[in-house]
């Protein structure tokens, strides 16, 4: 009783200290970092409410909004970018909870769509990687050298390179900066395993290799990792692939790329993808996302959940063509404007930079 | 006389046999690029040696995400005693509206049964 009740007395004083904010439209609030928890009620624009603790990777915070009385009239959680946030607030200043989950998969509407919403966001760093690092740092890799390999949506040079630039705007996301600033300038050149058309098929392909760069019979995977030598590769494939081969075959070509990876001391760290479900290929992109997520699992490699973050996006974050991502239309890291509720291209950079985040800090890299 | 025409024609039907049963090089690779662009199986199937056998999917699907993919300026030239047919050109193939180009290289060929076989790019 007596602890409970300091609990609560902490709870209150943090509550009263707690950063505020508005909302610029209404939006609903939903009772867990997540499209897939119910609605808890609706945020009306400048209604001030606390920021109690955000996720893991800063895209959703908990907001309670509470009355003279102590009566509690909202609680629950919205996405960051919906938020008129002070222009000091940064989200190193709140509890993260790491507990939360991504997602409520009972609520999802088919058993194959819970299977993926389970996954969460960004995976932690498996042990094994640790050794994967190690053994990569062994054979001479660089530490802070990331690259790219996949389809159009990976070449996108609005995809991670611009990390590479000095004019990054992190707004509320303070806490990446140091990973910016690590693996930043590695993202400032191009992929060639990474290129419009690709597929994981062509990724093994000497005819698609840069004949500038390769060397003869040299595949575009083997060019990469032979000039980069990173430690980390961004692999994202799936929407070209799924037009053309069925999910077994992707998985067989997909588990081709994580054990030449890790065959050469690269953590390999895959993705899943959206896809619109007026797409006819709708279903199958899922099997091919449930693949992918099993290999990660297979692999102790790590995983960022895409498809299931950008769900609430306005068109899943797709472009007009339902393959390629929405683009923002700013040229750098930008994070301040609250783009990633709504862009799947500064979406798709928080996560893929929040994932590396957690590499560095979990393997130390330094 | 009768005997030196009889002769002669024997040689020469010989010879035509020989041609056709090795088949050219520059030829197979020539034709291969081709199916592969187009993505045609059975020639390339026909056309793989058997040690890539397993690659026929890739080879086959190495295309299917562009459009309008055809091949300019292509030369191929083998040089006579060795396994390498050396190509200049190039492929061009349309992703989205963007053209995408790839620079043709030199292949390796085996005879597999007296028929020369298309088997990668030269290392």
């Amino acid at each position: 009783m007596f602890i409970r009740a300091i609990v609560m007395m902490l709870l209150s004083a943090w509550v009263l200290d707690a950063p505020q904010a508005t909302s610029y439209r209404e939006v609903f609030v939903h009772r867990g970092p997540g499209v897939t928890f119910y609605e808890s009620g609706k945020l009306y624009p400048g209604v001030p409410v606390n920021i109690i603790e955000r996720n893991r990777v800063g895209n959703w915070v908990h907001i309670t909004r509470t009355g003279d009385t102590g009566i509690v009239y909202l609680d629950g959680w919205v996405m960051t970018g919906y938020l008129n946030l002070d222009e000091g607030f940064r989200l190193s200043q709140i509890p993260v909870n790491t507990e939360v989950a991504d997602a409520d998969p009972n609520n999802a509407d088919y058993k194959v769509t819970a299977d993926l919403y389970a996954v969460p966001v960004i995976s932690e760093v498996s042990r094994a990687m640790q050794g994967v690092y190690r053994y990569g740092q062994a054979l001479g890799n660089n530490s802070a050298v990331v690259t790219k390999v996949g389809d159009s949506v990976s070449t996108n040079p609005l995809y991670l390179n611009p990390m590479s630039r000095d004019d990054y705007d992190l707004g509320p996301y303070d806490f990446l900066e140091d990973t910016i600033k690590y693996f930043g300038p590695s993202l400032a050149t191009g992929s060639v395993a990474s290129r419009i058309g690709m597929t994981t098929y062509v990724v093994f392909d000497p005819l698609w290799a840069d004949k500038e760069l390769c060397q003869p019979a040299e595949t575009p995977l083997a060019c990469e990792y032979r000039i980069k030598r990173p430690s980390i590769a961004m692999i994202l494939f799936g929407p070209n692939d799924v037009r053309h081969m069925t999910d077994a075959e992707f998985a067989v070509q997909i588990r081709m790329i994580v054990e030449q990876s890790l065959d050469q001391g690269i953590i390999p760290v895959l993705s899943t993808f959206s896809v619109h479900p007026d797409d006819g290929l709708w279903w199958q992109a899922i099997n091919f996302n449930l693949r992918l997520t099993e290999i990660a699992t297979e692999y102790e490699v790590p995983l960022i959940n895409f498809w299931a973050a950008a769900r609430i996006l306005p068109e899943y974050g797709l472009d007009e063509d339902h393959i390629h991502i929405a683009n923002s239309g700013f040229p750098n890291i930008k994070f301040s404007t609250g783009h990633e509720a709504w862009y799947g291209t500064s979406l798709q950079n928080l996560l893929a930079i929040r994932m590396l985040d957690e590499i560095r800090l979990t393997l130390n890299m330094q | 006389m009768r005997i030196l025409l009889l002769i002669l024609a024997t040689i020469f039907l010989l010879t035509a046999c020989a041609t056709a049963q090795t088949s050219d090089p520059a030829d197979v690779v020539e034709r291969y690029l081709d199916a592969k662009i187009k993505g045609d199986q059975t020639v390339l199937q026909e056309l793989l040696c058997l040690p890539m056998e397993a690659d026929l999917p890739r080879e086959a699907a190495s295309f299917a995400t562009v459009t309008d993919a055809r091949i300019e300026d292509m030369q191929c030239e083998h040089t006579e005693g060795t396994d390498i047919v050396q190509c200049t050109g190039q492929i061009i193939a349309t992703y989205g509206t963007e053209d995408t180009t790839f620079d043709l290289a030199s292949y390796r060929v085996v005879q597999e049964d007296g028929e020369w076989k298309w088997c990668g790019e030269a290392g």
